[in-house]
């Protein structure tokens, strides 16, 4: 499964982006879980959004779902944290 | 003590600043919190007295108007800071209100001194009575977030988080940041441009215009001696970069191999049509935000008397719709310069001339 986040937006206006395959991960079941927890909380299209929030926009394999801050769940917020930290 | 019952008075006509610390309150701020006694123990001293004289013209004022009714406490801000604690739930804790004194926590008070500044500009110099106009009370959130490297206004209050240190500072530390995060509540209680597209970057241009001003009023400089940056002070060291945008000029604030190169266009002919970022409103900001430098460096003087009177006047008008393009924004520039100041005068000559040259208007 490859799960790619990119952020956009901000007071910066300043676009990052970070992808993890968990194709050789010890912990790729876990992965699985919370991407797929992740997207089925997100939307469909780009949510409008607050002034200067971050929005992100979340890839699994074909899927694209879309979430802003600060309206993020709990499972949207670990897995944007851990991918854009963990990933390439 | 009668000079500082008086300066609690509005007076919308551009007035000097009345928040004329030489050191100002965020920097103040940053030196409590210095390791070297040098200069935190005057800085904390000075911070004490800032917020004792408060509490002796709050209370002087207070005796001033007893029998007046209540209305009158919208002439002071009404600001609480919370503290998110690292964790994204807003809004946090209460750690400060009002009437306390300084907190040993610099981003509290760097919160604090930014919303005193906002309130003190759109109350003395265009008759504001806080974001809302009617004295609405003024929330802040610091500490949001681990290493978060953003500000945002959430619809009800501003949010800061501390930066990674690796690239961005804490965001309470530019006064222009807590302005145009304010600035964002303002727009939303009076225009409320839909944040998408050029009217988004119209949005976003308004808050860096008055941000800008903010600082400037509080450091009483002239258009001449002003930076023209936003986020001055927030890129950590080593970052190669003065600021995160430039209004003087856009598309040089920085030039970084982490943070890349600045996107922003000073001209249409550089206008970005981009899905990221609502429409790129972050970076088409740089057109607007550039013809306001311009309008504002032909007037000369201090920024916020003419040209930043011209463009609150069309802020807050009723004319401005939801959805306006630039142009729409432009030619209520013009007209609103007109009306205040006359057809023939320098201000309507200066307002058309810098929309033609960042080539929104014809020539």
């Amino acid at each position: 499964m490859r799960i790619h986040i990119r952020r956009t937006g901000g007071f910066a206006g300043i676009e990052r982006h970070a992808e993890i395959d968990t194709a050789d991960r010890a912990d790729a079941v876990d992965w699985h879980t919370l991407a797929d927890r992740a997207l089925a909380a997100a939307h469909a299209a780009p949510p409008a959004g607050v002034p200067d929030g971050f929005r992100y926009t979340l890839t699994v394999d074909d899927r694209t779902a879309y979430c802003t801050d600060p309206q993020l769940t709990d499972d949207q917020r670990e897995l944007i944290t851990r991918v854009l930290k963990e990933g390439a | 003590m009668k000079e500082s019952v008086t300066q609690t008075r509005i007076t919308p006509a551009p007035t000097t600043p009345v928040f004329c610390t030489i050191v100002p309150p965020h920097i103040l701020g940053r030196l409590a919190e210095s390791d070297d006694p040098a200069w935190h123990e005057p800085a904390r001293r000075t911070l004490e007295h800032d917020a004792l004289h408060r509490t002796r013209r709050t209370g002087l004022a207070a005796q001033a108007r007893a029998p007046q009714e209540a209305r009158a406490a919208a002439d002071k801000p009404n600001r609480t800071v919370y503290d998110a604690g690292h964790q994204q739930d807003l809004p946090g804790t209460k750690v400060h209100s009002e009437t306390d004194g300084p907190s040993k926590d610099a981003s509290v008070n760097r919160a604090h001194a930014g919303l005193g500044a906002t309130f003190e500009l759109y109350l003395k110099v265009y008759g504001r009575k806080s974001i809302d106009g009617a004295g609405l009370p003024l929330d802040a959130t610091v500490h949001y977030g681990e290493k978060y490297d953003n500000a945002f206004w959430d619809g009800q209050r501003m949010v800061f988080g501390d930066g990674d240190g690796r690239l961005f500072k804490d965001f309470t530390i530019p006064v222009d940041v807590i302005g145009h995060e304010l600035t964002h509540g303002v727009t939303q209680y009076t225009a409320n441009l839909d944040y998408q597209a050029q009217s988004g970057a119209l949005n976003e241009s308004i808050s860096d215009v008055f941000g800008s001003l903010i600082k400037q009023y509080a450091l009483n400089q002239t258009a001449d001696q002003a930076d023209w940056l936003i986020g001055a002070d927030l890129l950590a060291p080593g970052v190669h970069g003065k600021a995160l945008r430039s209004m003087k000029a856009p598309g040089t604030a920085y030039d970084d191999p982490q943070l890349g190169k600045d996107p922003q266009p000073a001209t249409m002919a550089g206008y970005v049509q981009t899905a990221d970022d609502n429409g790129g409103v972050h970076l088409n900001s740089g057109i607007p935000n550039h013809a306001f430098y311009i309008v504002a460096s032909a007037l000369g003087g201090k920024a916020w008397e003419r040209a930043g009177q011209i463009w609150y006047d069309v802020l807050t008008g009723g004319h401005l719709a939801k959805n306006a393009q630039f142009a729409d924004f432009a030619n209520l520039t013009v007209q609103a310069a007109q009306t205040r100041y006359g057809a023939s005068g320098a201000e309507h000559e200066a307002v058309v001339k810098a929309w033609s040259q960042v080539g929104v208007l014809g020539k």
